[in-house]
């Protein structure tokens, strides 16, 4: 990586901390302990990145780093470049390079033989790896705008991924992938809830749902041979069960059947983030088989942008898991309860003007972009689209995992200047979003932005529009 | 490490404003934090309800606790939390607590 | 006609196109090296439509945001690719198809075609060489290629009167260049268009499946297998 490279950002000094690393070997932690978990030894990382990237990387990746021409149309679709427009570093092509020079050193022919002429080159030693973690880490959310916006095709979100992957191997990662990781790993769940603590909060949940609507209400927990096997993110158990009161209320006017696992519940995945294939499918695999186990005739998966991705689309592939059953996201389930007259709303309680932002892994790498609007017109009285929206709509800042690395919030919050100025057109009071990221980075661009708005999910704003049928 | 300086206490805390040092948490440092980062001007009783029970709750397992734990400490229902701690449980009510940012996607 | 400039014309073009043909076939082995995953959802969309969308995107400035906000950028790619399609061309008439030059307005047309793209290119070398971000990003190949471009179209126009009594000089620099070019093309930038196919068909079939690619209005069962009654 080159060192002649200002870096205004200050993102690629960021030291590698390895507090939690060290404290998680000490005490023995069983997904350290069993290599699931790799952490950083210092010495010959450099070989062994090398190794890896020569035997990972895949066709689709390949042609990514051979065919960008360097023509720099991907750095206005960057959020990062667009706030920090003087910052050559902020543009994707730049991040992309950093991998791209050591592909195009060690495994393209063509860097091999003038490695100067093409901008080939070699990472030297542990502190240039560890800048490279810093690049696409740090200094991308991996949203796919650049991607849509490349003539060429390139997909340099993929190659984020990709690089992080190759890093998490060595443990060269941010402290907060470390500790994440860690507990889906060890617990299944990304916030290391207990069972105990799973069964409890819903409990609670239940208990406020009967008292509404009284004893018929439920919120079973492995029923098997349900329609639908509803699935999380832990968030709501551990810090916001209001959404799950939400779904269930919905379901209840819908006379839907359907159940909660009591394992593999946790539909948010932090492979996705880390590249780290082999948690990607240990986490969507304990899913899928639930499903299995419980005999569930359809998989639904609760509003988050990157559990959506990687639970309806990614999961299968890194699990080797052939897709058997319908896998969808509870808004394409609002939308048709809507569509079907299952559940009746009045867009009357709805009153304040509504946007909606699009997530990135649901619009780019995704596909629903039409359902959530059809929900939100239904239920609220003034929806108003964002601009840029759908596929070209700008990331919340909190894409990619960044939420768990504070070390970067102060670049990421810059960076929200341009999804500010999005949020601030809209002159609206609310802004909805599918996505618990989302949720998050959008409050943290509003709150840094001082702008006078919510967040809100599509769940909230349909829940408060519902008419019960008398009686219940 | 950004500093928070008030009330003539400096204050560590890293890039999302939770304590660096969350051992060093006094009572003091909380209402600085809660004006800081929640921009509440006065904790109530029922602001260190939740406060003291979070608190002692890490204390015990270095843990953040669940929301559910909250209201059962404190008896409040869910959406009180809320209305007293307007960024929620986590980036609200734990960071007032002192304690270090949760793991995860909060 | 001398027998240096016959030979430029002929064989030297061969052997250079010959060469070009066995570098890009170990290109296309060296890629088809590298695995693909299978894929394992079940489709939403159509990927065939994916991938044309994808691959169309050439033709379609107003489907990306970089191109829709920069038409005149659009303009000079168009202008760029067509007159570096249209001096590839002249390189085959000269020696196989002369007839066609004896007719001055197909001449003035090609020759108007080259000198525009002539002018792109320098139009992007001026940018590549003033901004930053750009400089930035450059490589030894990005420069040199660009301003081998420009010299190899300038000598296009030069040639492209193809009278070789009037001194066969200009058909003598632009027959050399192309062959260089030939040669140089599949190890530095310019061989884009070989990997352009590939980027775009597996970017137009992971999101044709999706349901993200061409963008359209909500699909009616979105979730894969259907069962009928379910939810």
């Amino acid at each position: 990586m080159s060192r002649r490279t200002k870096s205004p950002s200050g993102v690629i000094d960021a030291p590698l901390d390895v507090a939690a690393q060290a404290k998680a070997r000490e005490e023995g932690r069983p997904s350290v302990r069993d290599g699931r978990l790799k952490t950083y030894e210092p010495g010959a990382n450099v070989g062994r990145f090398l190794e890896l990237l020569g035997r990972r990387v895949s066709r689709p990746l390949a042609v990514s780093l051979t065919a960008c021409v360097h023509c720099g149309r991907c750095a206005e679709s960057c959020h990062y470049f667009l706030a920090r427009p003087d910052d050559p570093t902020m543009t994707p092509v730049w991040k992309a390079d950093q991998i791209r020079k050591i592909f195009k050193r060690h495994v393209d022919w063509t860097g091999r033989v003038a490695p100067w002429w093409a901008k080939a080159g070699t990472p030297d030693g542990d502190e240039d790896l560890n800048r490279l973690k810093n690049v696409v880490f740090g200094a991308c959310s991996a949203c796919r705008r650049c991607t849509f916006n490349c003539p060429m095709g390139v997909d340099t979100a993929l190659l984020v991924r990709f690089t992080r992957g190759l890093l998490t191997e060595l443990g060269i990662v941010p402290e907060g992938v470390f500790n994440v990781s860690r507990d889906q790993w060890e617990t299944g769940n990304q916030m290391a809830v207990t069972e105990t603590d799973f069964l409890e909060t819903i409990e609670w949940m239940r208990d406020d749902l009967r008292a509404e609507l009284g004893p018929g209400a439920d919120i079973p927990v492995d029923r098997p041979d349900c329609d639908i096997l509803y699935t999380i993110n832990p968030r709501e158990i551990k810090f916001d069960p209001r959404s799950i009161a939400h779904a269930a209320r919905i379901f209840h006017a819908a006379g839907a059947s359907w159940t909660l696992p009591k394992w593999g519940w946790d539909q948010t995945n932090f492979g996705l983030f880390s590249g780290d294939d082999a948690l990607g499918a240990y986490v969507s695999r304990n899913l899928y088989e639930a499903a299995e186990r419980l005999r569930a005739r359809r998989i639904v998966i609760s509003e988050c942008g990157h559990g959506y991705r990687s639970t309806r689309w990614e999961g299968y592939t890194w699990s080797g898991y052939d897709q058997k059953l319908p896998t969808e996201s509870i808004v394409a389930v609002l939308r048709r309860y809507l569509e079907e007259g299952r559940i009746v709303v009045d867009p009357g309680r709805n009153l304040e003007p509504v946007t909606f932002h699009d997530s990135c892994n649901i619009a780019r790498s995704g596909d629903l972009v039409e359902e959530p609007r059809q929900v939100l017109r239904r239920v609220c009285a003034d929806f108003r689209e964002m601009h840029p929206n759908r596929q070209e709509n700008f990331c919340c800042t909190g894409g990619g995992g960044l939420l768990a690395m504070a070390e970067y919030r102060p670049l990421r919050l810059e960076a929200g200047k341009v999804k500010a100025e999005q949020l601030k057109a809209t002159e609206a009071a609310l802004v909805c979003t599918m996505c618990h990221n989302c949720i998050d980075g959008l409050g943290d661009v509003i709150k840094h932005y001082h702008l006078p708005m919510r967040v809100v999910q599509v769940l909230e704003l349909v829940s408060r529009a519902l008419v019960l049928p008398a009686g219940s | 490490m950004p500093i928070i300086e008030s009330e003539g206490l400096r204050i560590e805390v890293n890039e999302e404003g939770f304590l660096a040092h969350p051992e060093e948490w006094t009572e003091e440092m909380a209402k600085v934090l809660a004006k800081a980062e929640e921009g509440l001007d006065e904790l109530t009783p029922e602001h260190w309800a939740v406060v003291r029970f979070i608190r002692g709750y890490y204390a015990e397992k270095s843990l953040a606790p669940m929301v559910r734990k909250m209201c059962q400490a404190t008896g409040f229902p869910l959406m009180k939390i809320y209305d007293l701690f307007p960024s929620g449980p986590a980036k609200g009510a734990c960071k007032v607590a002192g304690l270090p940012k949760p793991d995860g996607c909060v | 006609m001398s027998n240096l400039l016959r030979t430029f014309e002929n064989e030297v073009q061969l052997a250079a196109l010959a060469f070009m043909g066995l570098v890009y076939a170990l290109r296309l082995v060296w890629i088809f090296r590298f695995r693909v995953g299978r894929e394992r959802t079940v489709a939403v969309g159509r990927e065939g439509a994916g991938t044309g969308y994808s691959l169309m995107n050439i033709a379609m400035p107003w489907a990306m945001e970089s191109t829709r906000t920069h038409p005149g950028r659009y303009l000079e790619f168009v202008v760029l690719h067509l007159g570096i399609a249209a001096a590839i061309a002249a390189s085959f008439i000269i020696p196989y198809g002369p007839g066609l030059f004896e007719t001055a307005w197909v001449r003035g047309i090609f020759r108007a075609f080259i000198a525009a793209a002539g002018l792109a290119g320098l139009a992007r070398l001026a940018r590549r060489l003033t901004n930053p971000v750009l400089r930035e990003i450059s490589s030894p190949d990005d420069y040199f290629s660009l301003v081998f471009l420009i010299v190899w179209l300038a000598a296009g126009v030069l040639a492209l009167p193809d009278r070789p009594a009037a001194g066969e000089g200009p058909l003598l620099a632009f027959f050399g260049l192309t062959a260089f070019l030939l040669v140089y093309v599949p190890f530095s930038k310019i061989g884009h268009y070989l990997y352009y196919p590939f980027s775009r068909i597996y970017l137009g079939r992971t999101l044709g499946h999706r349901g993200a690619w061409p963008p359209a209005a909500a699909k009616s069962a979105g979730a894969g297998p259907a069962r009928k009654g379910a939810a």
